[in-house]
């Protein structure tokens, strides 16, 4: 994947500016690139340091189980059938837990256990469940309480208010959040509907 | 206001993990150093990556493709709220998360970070994801190749995202 987006952008880039006659600038943008692919990652190291380290300290004080545990109730409407099977459903909201934190390489690895489980009970193994579907369209949209890298590169850019962006991020993110959910929800309500009619009907 | 309250996010965070190495019983300054060390890790490991796409994308735009693609699609662009300087960000974004920070913070730095395109840009990059990279990780992992409405649900809301996203910064900053 990543290979095919250097590919991309680099090929066309050349291609474009040799035909505006771009090139000196072409030259100057490699140059630039690669310095500028330090600062930025140097002015994400210590923000990446500082904030692995205190999740980590939440995650071993048991922050994420807690989380978890209150979050259970909720998150068991819109998977009904892990939470009919009982399988996953503890997985899914650490997942959720740890995105709500920010812990990126802990949520990962448990909705990929999440993912495991339901597909114990899943009836055809090469096919999504739409509990599956509704985790992983879910991790596309999840809610961050404190997304620390944009934070970081936005004062990295020289912003003088870093955080004005917040509440916005924190708006957007949990409408996309239940956006998510809600359309992920659609094909289980037709299908339950369609079902209720074919019932009335014979009735 | 909320701009003050939201600037305690981060304090309040420290002071939380600092509660807990104060009245804690488990070394928990341990825990943080070794959770920094890994912190440290993913970053030098990020380095190489980076500088690919870095390169990348400024030899993208230094061509000039951007410049005339973003002209291309003022018009539209506008009609829909959308600045075609994001162009960059929202194509990358979907896939990759070092590219789509390489493109955010080459964007910041060319419009700077606090205005109105940079607001959008910041909002954007918080709360959308890498939509094709998420999905194709969770259902490979467990050998799905059927993913069914997975991806048209996951863009749906990514493009409802971006939208949202430009509406609410015109709303709330300008």
């Amino acid at each position: 994947m990543l290979g095919k987006i250097f590919g991309v952008l680099s090929v066309a880039g050349l291609l474009f500016g040799m035909f505006t006659g771009n090139t000196e600038a072409l030259g100057d943008a490699v140059l630039d690139g690669a310095s500028r692919a330090v600062e930025v990652t140097l002015s994400l190291c210590g923000m990446m340091c500082l904030w692995c380290g205190m999740m980590r300290v939440l995650q071993e004080a048991g922050v994420i189980r807690g989380l978890s545990r209150l979050l259970s109730p909720f998150l068991r409407l819109f998977f009904p059938q892990a939470h009919r099977t009982g399988e996953g459903i503890e997985e899914i909201s650490a997942n959720v837990s740890a995105n709500l934190l920010g812990i990126g390489n802990a949520a990962t690895p448990f909705a990929l256990a999440a993912m495991e489980k339901m597909q114990k009970s899943n009836p055809h193994p090469d096919r999504a469940t739409s509990d599956q579907i509704t985790l992983a369209v879910l991790n596309t949209a999840s809610v961050t309480l404190i997304p620390a890298n944009l934070l970081a590169l936005r004062r990295a850019a020289g912003s003088e208010r870093p955080y004005a962006v917040l509440v916005p991020v924190w708006i957007c993110s949990v409408l996309s959040a239940a956006m998510a959910l809600f359309l992920t929800s659609i094909p289980g309500w037709i299908k339950r509907g369609a079902r209720r009619g074919e019932g009335d009907r014979r009735g | 206001m909320a701009e003050r309250l939201a600037s305690l996010a981060m304090p309040l965070a420290a002071a939380l993990v600092g509660a807990f190495m104060l009245f804690g019983k488990r070394d928990y300054f341990a825990a943080f150093t070794r959770g920094a060390s890994e912190g440290l890790h993913t970053a030098v490991k990020l380095l190489p990556t980076m500088v690919a796409l870095m390169v990348a994308v400024a030899i993208l735009n230094a061509s000039g493709a951007v410049d005339l693609l973003s002209e291309v699609l003022t018009l539209p662009a506008e009609r829909l709220g959308v600045p075609s300087e994001l162009l960059p960000l929202l194509v990358t974004r979907p896939f990759s998360g070092s590219a789509s920070t390489a493109a955010y913070s080459t964007l910041l730095s060319e419009v700077g970070a606090d205005s109105f395109v940079g607001m959008c840009a910041s909002v954007i990059f918080g709360s959308s994801d890498t939509v094709v990279y998420v999905i194709s990780v969770y259902f490979s992992s467990v050998g799905i190749r059927r993913t069914r409405w997975a991806f048209p649900c996951a863009f749906a809301v990514m493009l409802f995202c971006i939208f949202f996203s430009c509406f609410l910064c015109r709303l709330w900053f300008f």
